[in-house]
């Protein structure tokens, strides 16, 4: 299906079920509320197709491009459906198993993951390792049995929530860096996983720690080949900067807009609020260019370092318009109104720190867009 | 265009802005086609010559010829169109009382002409476009911060009739809005001329024993500036498709901003070899200060824009997939 009959027949279907999307609670939920919608609505446009299109048929989808993957996500977040950020994941994490996974594993998982059957999470970040992903230490040791894994994870989306995670682990030498690194598919039921969520600063219990104690894998969940979990990584970067930005594009609209109809636009300066809808929609310009080069089967690259760049200084520029103009909900509003502009508010001072800070994006264009050599 | 035409056509342009400059280069432009280019497929000629002229920091009657068939005048590409006068977007003449008051800004293809067409608003709102001899206007010849682009002021109340003959009615917000495409696309070429000086000067500067290039702060700033870049491209591309002057306004607006952020990040890299006369650079930094004011300065497009959208209490739906 083409994405204007695509776009034409979901805006119809969407207006018909409205009510049986729509969340059952106001204003900010607390995250048990968010999962159950998101699971809700997962469902529901799984079984009437939706999002089975822009995935190939051996994972249960139904074909088509992926701007009709786009689409599906920023119409949710544009209704209010949705919350963006743990949409999106399945943007991420169904293309590691396609590419990656046995063919008869991702026939088998993807699905759930679409449907909402279940959460997945993506175990990548250690303590000792944030922007240095290649230094990570979390073990696999291969026995007879399978791989035997131990070692934390941390800042890990949903983790609580999950049935399965993709987990990058050490395979090769302490000091082996990239070259030393095997991608797992891991059951979070198996004995020896724990699971803290920690509270972020903007109230939600939205990531975790994970500890593997002595955890059994079998060596049929290993994603790709041994030692090379790192391509894996890389190979995936390009699809958290692409499909996942769009959605995360249209949050920022459907925020600004509301910002638009509420505020006092007194309270605003209007050369300021020009130019943060010049980059959002700079932002959204180049966000689609992407989404047509994705459609039309090329591979992404370094180039979308930029679009991150693009979406994350949005995404500060449009709450730092919000907590001018509605100061008083951002600072002393308690209602779910206001808890949910401060929430957002709160939400958005990590949008240059996640996903690969801005520091390290600026590194990837210096280094792979203008060529700039080595920075030692 | 399919992609080795493409590539033929900007090897052409490339050549016509190396070998020639001032009537010579218009002269070699319309001998390789480029006005029919530019009717058959604007957006592919304006972005490649605009882009080049901007990189090569050349001055030509390009612009002229965009805003005259833009507004739907056919003028054989030998019409000197009067700009609005610096920062402005509103037509440069003014119809009333049975005479043209006009106030405005002539590209360098004035020094060649005995004439200036004038896009002048009448009382109804409508805009006529005016042949008027360039003897009955007061002309300034403009030095200012760019001497290079050749710019005059004129201004003048001329009675209807002999001295300015009408060449009928002219689409003055699709000449702006076609105008401020090809300036978006002409400051991203100088954007893009900037960085590339500021990339080479890092990798040979060598400092502390190494090249400064390898210093993350330097790195950040020419990382910076390319996204400025690059989005100010996209947004032009994307203005281009949509094809509104809502678009086109907020995509020169852009290019123009994103320019001077580049500007600043590329002159800090190349520090006081930047600062010089004998560099480069700061031709760049001319151009870009006077083409972000023209047909409209950044600032203030950028406030209207806000003010609009405080106004309209919305954020229109653009760019869909």
């Amino acid at each position: 299906m083409e994405i204007d009959a695509f776009r034409a027949a979901l805006d119809e279907w969407l207006d018909e079920h409205e009510a049986a999307l729509a969340p059952s609670h106001a204003g900010l939920g607390t995250l048990d509320e968010e999962m159950a919608q998101l699971a809700k609505v997962r469902r529901l446009v799984y079984d009437a197709g939706w999002s089975r299109y822009g995935w190939p048929e051996r994972v249960g989808g139904l074909g088509g491009s992926g701007l009709l993957r786009a689409y599906l996500g920023e119409v949710l977040t544009a209704r209010d459906l949705i919350e963006a950020g743990i949409y999106s994941m399945p943007e991420v994490l169904a293309p590691t198993m396609i590419d990656f996974a046995s063919e008869a594993l991702a026939a088998e998982m993807v699905p759930k993951l679409l449907r909402g059957d279940e959460v997945w999470c993506q175990g990548f970040s250690e303590p000792g390792t944030g922007s240095n992903l290649a230094a990570l230490s979390c073990r696999a040791v291969a026995t007879d049995e399978g791989w035997r894994v131990s070692g934390q994870k941390v800042w890990t989306s949903l983790a609580q929530y999950s049935a399965r995670c993709v987990l990058l682990t050490r395979t090769g030498d302490a000091d082996s860096a990239h070259r030393g690194i095997t991608a797992l598919f891991v059951d979070m039921d198996s004995a020896g996983i724990s699971v803290r969520p920690l509270e972020t600063m903007h109230g939600l219990e939205e990531f975790s720690e994970v500890f593997f104690d002595d955890v059994l894998v079998p060596f049929d969940r290993t994603l790709g080949e041994r030692d090379r979990g790192w391509s894996i990584a890389m190979d995936l970067l390009p699809y958290e900067r692409s499909t996942s930005l769009w959605h995360r594009g249209a949050f920022l609209h459907r925020r600004f807009g509301q910002l638009l109809s509420t505020v006092d636009p007194e309270a605003l300066d209007p050369r300021r609020v020009g130019e943060v809808a010049q980059l959002l929609y700079a932002f959204r310009a180049r966000s689609r260019a992407t989404q047509r080069r994705l459609a039309m089967g090329e591979t992404l690259g370094s180039e979308t370092s930029i679009d991150k760049l693009l979406v994350s200084t949005a995404e500060q520029a449009v709450f730092d318009l919000v907590a001018e103009g509605l100061a008083s909900a951002v600072t002393i509003g308690d209602d779910a109104q206001s808890r949910r502009w401060r929430a957002e508010f709160l939400y958005s001072r990590a949008s240059t720190i996640y996903g690969g800070t801005i520091e390290i994006q600026r590194n990837i264009v210096a280094r792979r867009l203008l060529e700039l050599g080595s920075d030692r | 265009m399919d992609a080795a035409d493409l590539e033929l056509f900007e090897r052409s342009l490339r050549h016509a802005l190396a070998d020639h400059e001032g009537p010579g280069l218009d002269e070699a432009l319309e001998a390789l086609g480029w006005r029919d280019a530019l009717s058959i497929e604007p957006q592919t000629a304006v972005a490649v010559l605009f882009e080049l002229l901007g990189a090569e920091n050349a001055t030509s009657s390009a612009l002229d010829q965009v805003l005259t068939a833009a507004a739907g005048l056919d003028d054989e590409g030998a019409a000197c169109l009067l700009l609005p006068p610096l920062g402005r977007t509103d037509p440069p003449g003014q119809l009333q009382d049975g005479a043209c008051v006009i106030r405005g800004l002539a590209g360098s293809s004035l020094h060649h002409r005995d004439a200036v067409v004038v896009v002048a608003r009448d009382a109804s709102g409508g805009c006529v476009a005016l042949n008027v001899a360039k003897a009955e206007l007061e002309v300034r010849p403009i030095e200012g911060l760019d001497p290079a682009l050749g710019l005059s002021e004129l201004s003048g109340t001329i009675p209807l009739g002999s001295h300015a003959s009408e060449l009928g009615a002219a689409d003055w917000s699709a000449a702006v809005a076609q105008g401020s495409l090809a300036l978006g696309h002409e400051l991203v070429g100088a954007g893009r001329a900037m960085l590339e000086l500021a990339r080479s000067h890092a990798l040979e500067r060598v400092q502390f024993g190494r090249p400064i290039g390898s210093f993350q702060a330097v790195r950040h700033r020419l990382s910076d500036s390319l996204v400025a870049i690059e989005a100010a491209d996209g947004l032009l591309a994307a203005a281009w498709e949509d094809g509104t002057p809502l678009t086109a306004s907020m995509a020169k607006a852009f290019a123009g901003r994103s320019a001077r952020t580049a500007a600043g990040h590329c002159q800090q890299v190349l520090a006081g070899m930047g600062f010089t006369a004998e560099h480069p650079y700061h031709r760049y930094l001319r151009r870009v200060m006077v083409l972000d004011q023209l047909l409209g300065a950044s600032s203030s497009l950028t406030r209207q824009l806000g003010e609009d959208l405080l106004g309209d209490r919305r954020l229109p739906s653009l760019f869909p997939l």
